[in-house]
């Protein structure tokens, strides 16, 4: 009897300690966002605001660079998306639906670049940025992004390409449709849950990145908001904690919203493969 | 309405050769059963005819316009999926609207057409309907559905009934019959199940190892198989082989093996002694009269007939098939009669030719055409 009941509980208080270990941070940083500067380093620490204050939010968009930068990050992760999703899907088909020499090495190929630590990557393709006279421009960041997010993104693509019967593209033909025209009317909707997934895998990846911006761009024009954020908040002597929160919560923002309304989808992604698609 | 040629059409995928050189004509208006073990070549036939796969050498030509390299929708054909392949994003209506649409008729004629279908096959009531939510036979009507809205030349058929259980899949054969019979289109049907293609078609063209090893209507080729192979494949329960040779005994031509001495219908001109097979039929085989002994292996009642395995020596046994339910115990020893005017003689080698005249019809082609079927349909083609 003791055991039946013993063991939801202890799952229960497992998962709920889980869940508080990874919300807190989050709590912690939209509290810390509308502290008013006296309250934030007061001890013992007051888990509540005891005044509520939008300053710190005022301040980052009437007197920083954060809407300059937000833009960019919209821009590059919006552009790096339709490349990445448009290439793999492409790519997907080729490599699922015609036969060619070469055709599985490719795909691992592609795969193999994807091991390889992105710092080891990044020094030749600085050069080759600055070589092609693309150095500190958004550009050269949507570049970078696409050759990291590329090839998880095109074996997603792939594994949900496999899922959809040759027998679908073949009907259409027989119906009348051009080869293209088979892909458009019927095997995109087909991918739809495969496109929308690899969408915002790449969206999150290229929100988030911080590494290849930190070292491809060193213009305030070009910066996105993680190195912007970071290079306008934090010095060697200060770290403005409020302004950093507040900055976070605007960042997280987006992500949350979109992530929201299609998260079922990246669900569906992640067992792509393992169930058909 | 077309007719459709194959002429020495090869189909190579690297070193493996799927089709050998096949000449098929198929008539305007006929229904043409392709059949045979799966591997056979049948199913490259019908996609090349589609224009899925494109033929290595030889020509396909559709009416009277060769169709080699022209793509699936310039052919004017319409193909039914084992699959189905309906369209899952689209409803029922627009499942079967899109070949239309493909084809440029105007959005207000679409639908009075698909109307006239979905009526035709009893679909009216699910036109609203996904894929997903229909069963298997409803999918099957809507993928027959989306073929017939339009007036192609000819109509490709692959294994359409093959996912369905056996209920359905009598019933939308006698739909297909009915179907082919008021619309008097050419269509082509590849299937593995014999009884499809006794029932339904034409003639059959009979396939194996990528050659055309018979075409002929469903009675003939049951009567008169033109080569082992058809012979061992073609009828349930299948005919008895008995391998052995031909030997000529005072002018008088006998089959020996395994210790058979049987006498043997009129053989064709040019046959010769030597290594040969006979061939007989579970119905050309008779229980309790003739003048060989056998011991009974193994009866297998279905009701209507029992069907009784014989063993006339130690590596020979025959099938019977016999009316009822006759009271017939496995050990039981009994007279056996083979029906040796029935019986089929092959030369040797898994595809033999035949070499003798079916039925004492001897070289009386044209008139056994006709009394072949009256004689099969009088014995059960198939059970």
């Amino acid at each position: 009897m003791m055991r039946k009941f013993l063991g939801p509980v202890v799952l229960n208080v497992f998962a709920w300690t889980t869940i508080l270990a990874v919300a807190f941070p989050l709590f912690w940083m939209l509290v810390t966002s509308v502290k008013p500067q006296s309250e934030l380093f007061r001890r013992p620490p007051t888990m509540l605001p005891e005044s509520w204050t939008f300053e710190h939010y005022w301040h980052l968009l009437s007197q920083t660079n954060f809407l300059v930068y937000f833009r960019n990050s919209v821009m590059l992760s919006t552009v790096t998306t339709l490349l990445v999703v448009t290439v793999a899907t492409l790519g997907a088909y080729s490599l699922v639906r015609f036969r060619y020499r070469g055709r599985e090495s490719l795909a691992f190929m592609v795969l193999f670049t994807y091991l390889l630590p992105s710092v080891v990557l990044i020094i030749p393709l600085y050069l080759m940025l600055v070589s092609m006279g693309l150095s500190n421009t958004l550009f050269s960041l949507v570049i970078a992004y696409t050759t990291f997010a590329l090839p998880y993104a095109l074996w997603l693509m792939r594994s949900f390409m496999a899922g959809v019967p040759d027998d679908l593209e073949y009907a259409a033909m027989v119906d009348g449709a051009s080869r293209m025209g088979a892909f458009v009317d019927v095997i995109l909707p087909q991918l739809l849950p495969g496109i929308i997934s690899t969408a915002l895998f790449t969206f999150i990846l290229s929100w988030n990145e911080y590494l290849y911006a930190l070292v491809l761009v060193n213009s305030d024009e070009a910066r996105p908001l993680t190195t912007g954020v970071m290079n306008m908040l934090i010095s060697s002597f200060n770290i403005e904690w409020s302004l950093l929160m507040a900055a976070s919560v605007m960042m997280s923002v987006p992500l949350i919203i979109v992530f929201a309304f299609l998260q079922s989808y990246l669900t569906r992604g992640f067992g792509a493969g393992a169930v058909k698609g | 309405m077309a007719n459709v040629d194959f002429r020495a059409v090869t189909k190579s995928f690297g070193a493996f050769t799927a089709l050998h050189g096949l000449d098929l004509s198929i008539k305007s208006g006929e229904f043409v059963a392709l059949l045979g073990p799966s591997g056979c070549g049948k199913t490259t036939t019908l996609r090349m005819l589609a224009g899925l796969e494109f033929p290595t050498t030889g020509d396909i030509i559709i009416g009277d316009r060769r169709v080699n390299d022209l793509a699936p929708g310039e052919r004017d054909i319409a193909m039914v999926f084992q699959s189905y392949a309906l369209y899952p994003h689209m409803t029922v209506a627009e499942n079967m609207a899109y070949p239309l649409k493909k084809r440029g008729v105007p959005k207000a004629d679409r639908g009075p057409m698909v109307a006239k279908t979905a009526e035709m096959l009893h679909l009216t009531a699910l036109l609203d309907r996904k894929p997903k939510q229909l069963s298997g036979g409803q999918q099957q009507r809507v993928a027959l559905g989306r073929a017939l809205i339009r007036d192609p030349k000819v109509f490709l058929l692959d294994e359409p009934l093959s996912n369905l259980d056996a209920k359905l899949r009598s019933q939308l054969r006698a739909e297909l019959i009915e179907l082919h019979r008021r619309l008097g289109r050419t269509m082509v049907y590849v299937t593995h199940d014999q009884l499809e293609a006794m029932t339904m078609a034409d003639r059959i063209a009979i396939m194996e190892g990528g050659n055309l090893q018979q075409f002929a209507p469903p009675a003939e080729v049951y009567a008169r198989p033109a080569n082992r192979f058809v012979a061992g494949f073609i009828g349930t329960p299948g005919m008895t082989l008995i391998d052995g040779a031909l030997v000529q005994d005072q002018g008088r031509w006998l089959f020996e093996g395994d210790g058979l001495r049987l006498d043997v219908p009129a053989l064709v001109a040019g046959a010769s002694a030597g290594p040969a097979a006979f061939g007989i039929r579970p119905e050309d085989v008779h229980i309790g009269r003739g003048d060989l002994q056998g011991e009974i292996v193994l009866t297998e009642a279905t009701g209507h007939e029992t069907i009784v395995t014989v063993a006339l020596s130690a590596a020979v046994r025959v099938v019977a098939r016999v009316p009822g339910t006759p009271s017939l115990r496995i050990g039981e020893r009994v007279p056996v009669g083979l029906d040796a005017a029935c019986a089929h003689i092959f030369a040797a080698g898994p595809h033999g030719v035949r070499l003798n005249h079916p039925s004492g019809a001897a070289g009386a082609d044209e008139t056994d055409n006709i009394a072949a079927p009256l004689r099969v349909a009088s014995k059960g083609v198939v059970s």
